[in-house]
């Protein structure tokens, strides 16, 4: 019983962390906003343009238009790139004294940690539902129904999850915002180009197909692919429990490594 | 006997390369102002932060209401409210969402949860701009946010690191008020640190003098600076003896040849000039000024600890305030 109380305490004590991550993106939803012009970009340029190129689509999966096979990756693509510069914000409330606050209180370190990660998911839904509606909008056939929403809900949720949880455990190595930056934009790159975001695995380099087996993203895009494009959902569980397990062990990461942001 | 809310034993933090806290014991009773008064870097925040069970003490014990710190966090962390040196209300946020995540976080229960964020912004004279978003806030309402925060809980304790850092002087007198009216109301412990004199002396029961991690003297402010032992008569002059000859004509220094200037500590400060200038007069050693005042707490931390907080302490108070400003343009 005593444990329950525990655990109870613990989720309350992660989601307040996540409802005061969510109410300042309520009270500025212009972020929200802003955030849909690079995937606007990217699908009405880039996803145009190689839609022409015939020669591709012989590498796609079977009628698949080559939009509705970049539309997952767009998806994926948009809450990364957000997630990981998550950790910038978390060495601003650092320096402003926010961190050192909420570590006074009751509150476990993990759970603020969980708590910071959940509110990157839960913004993801926004962002995902603005791709979604764009790709409506530019005629993108997308395979909807309850079950591909809920698994969208869910992969993408874990999405930011995963990714803000990687840059809040490099925040406490690297300690200032200009190298969070920096560090955000030199793995945010490799991640996007060594998974099949925009291009099938097959006609990657060889050597960057292993990295695109170790990386989430890979599994993350496979998983939406599945359910928004392909219907062909014989890799979801794999693609899943290879997301979460990623997400759990950043967060442990994170999260040893948080008391250390205390100044 | 009166009970003691904090109770320190040889406190000790040694860090790698330093020694933070250095075998400090002190304890404050139940509804007192404690403050300690010292230097950056003498040891106050790592102090502070060991009691809210932010660091883990090297060695030394140290109780809270007979609560161990080291073994028993969340209990420690349930009776106190922090209010830290930096920025700690969100500028992305109200001011009642500010004092409600806090409510939450202490399980404050639902029922009640509004009722007292309410008061509590009453209190601290913010309520009428409760729903405005922080960062439109002056510094000075920004600093009761955050002592809100830290109040809603109730604490025993409440821990305030340099409250008034960064604040224009009206804005000091209304947090000094605050802390004063809040211990006299509700019989609230205070253990607050300060590097500012004025601030010590106002507000502090008792204050403990923090240098190089260790304390050297803990008094009531009016013991402390009786203790200096009389009038206070600074000579200036250029003469490189002065001290010297001042010494051996029998009065104490308490402080020599900072910027050509010494300091003697006299009972009778008025009829004592004339004297030590005929004296100095005579022993040819020219006197470029000469000024006399009744004993200060400055006086009383050099006494004890043989320098000043130097004036470039305000670096502190500059980049605090610097923050602040910050802080608003940025997320405005």
């Amino acid at each position: 019983m005593n444990i329950f109380r525990a655990l109870g305490k613990y989720i309350k004590s992660v989601l307040v962390i996540a409802e005061l991550e969510l109410r300042k993106i309520r009270h500025d939803q212009t972020q929200i906003w802003i955030r849909t012009v690079q995937p606007a970009l990217w699908l009405a340029i880039y996803g145009y343009t190689m839609s022409n190129i015939s020669a591709l689509s012989k590498y796609l999966p079977a009628n698949i238009s080559y939009l509705q096979f970049m539309t997952p990756g767009i998806l994926a693509q948009s809450v990364l790139f957000v997630a990981i510069f998550f950790g910038i914000t978390v060495v601003w409330e650092r320096d402003l004294g926010l961190i050192n606050k909420l570590l006074s209180t009751p509150a476990p370190r993990s759970s603020i940690v969980i708590g910071k990660a959940l509110s990157a998911g839960v913004r993801g839904i926004f962002q995902a539902i603005t791709i979604v509606i764009l790709a409506l909008i530019m005629q993108v056939h997308l395979l909807l129904n309850p079950l591909s929403i809920i698994g969208l809900f869910v992969i993408i949720v874990l999405l930011g999850m995963c990714f803000s949880a990687l840059s809040m455990a490099l925040a406490p190595i690297f300690k200032t915002r200009e190298r969070m930056m920096g560090i955000g934009q030199a793995i945010t790159m490799p991640l996007f180009f060594a998974s099949s975001a925009i291009y099938p695995i097959e006609i990657m380099p060889s050597w960057i197909k292993p990295i695109a087996v170790v990386n989430p993203l890979t599994y993350v895009v496979s998983g939406l692919r599945g359910l928004l494009a392909t219907g062909d959902l014989h890799q979801l569980p794999l693609d899943i429990l290879v997301i979460l397990g990623s997400t759990v062990i950043l967060l442990i990461l994170a999260s040893l490594g948080f008391k250390r942001l205390a100044t | 006997m009166e009970q003691q809310a904090i109770v320190v034993e040889n406190l000790v933090k040694e860090y790698p390369r330093v020694k933070a806290v250095d075998g400090v014991s002190f304890s404050v009773a139940k509804g007192e102002i404690f403050g300690l008064l010292g230097p950056n870097g003498a040891g106050k925040t790592t102090t502070i932060r060991t009691l809210l069970t932010l660091i883990k003490p090297t060695s030394g014990k140290v109780t809270m209401f007979d609560v161990d710190v080291t073994r028993n966090s969340e209990t420690i962390r349930r009776m106190s409210g922090y209010v830290p040196q930096d920025v700690s209300a969100d500028g992305e946020l109200t001011a009642y969402e500010n004092v409600l995540i806090y409510a939450k976080l202490y399980d404050m229960p639902r029922q009640e949860r509004k009722k007292r964020i309410m008061d509590v912004l009453g209190y601290l004279q913010i309520k009428e701009r409760a729903n405005d978003m922080v960062n439109t806030y002056s510094g000075g309402m920004m600093r009761r946010l955050e002592i809100a925060q830290a109040l809603v809980n109730r604490p025993k304790v409440l821990f305030l690191d340099e409250p008034s850092i960064g604040l224009d002087p009206n804005a000091r007198r209304i947090i000094w008020e605050l802390i004063n009216r809040l211990r006299n109301e509700f019989g609230t412990t205070i253990f607050l640190t300060t590097h500012d004199m004025n601030e010590a002396d106002i507000l502090c029961d008792r204050i403990g003098i923090m240098n190089k991690g260790m304390l050297a003297t803990l008094d009531t402010p009016e013991k402390l600076k009786s203790s200096v032992g009389g009038d206070v008569i600074s000579i200036g002059s250029p003469a490189q003896d002065c001290a010297r000859k001042v010494k051996e004509m029998g009065y104490n220094i308490i402080s020599s040849a900072q910027n050509n200037q010494c300091d003697i500590v006299v009972e009778n400060g008025e009829a004592t000039i004339p004297l030590l200038l005929g004296k100095l007069n005579a022993g040819g050693i020219k006197v470029e000024s000469v000024s006399l005042k009744k004993p200060t707490l400055d006086d009383a931390f050099l006494k004890y600890t043989g320098s000043r907080i130097e004036a470039d302490q305000g670096d502190t108070f500059q980049s605090a305030k610097r923050a602040r400003t910050a802080f608003r343009r940025f997320t405005q």
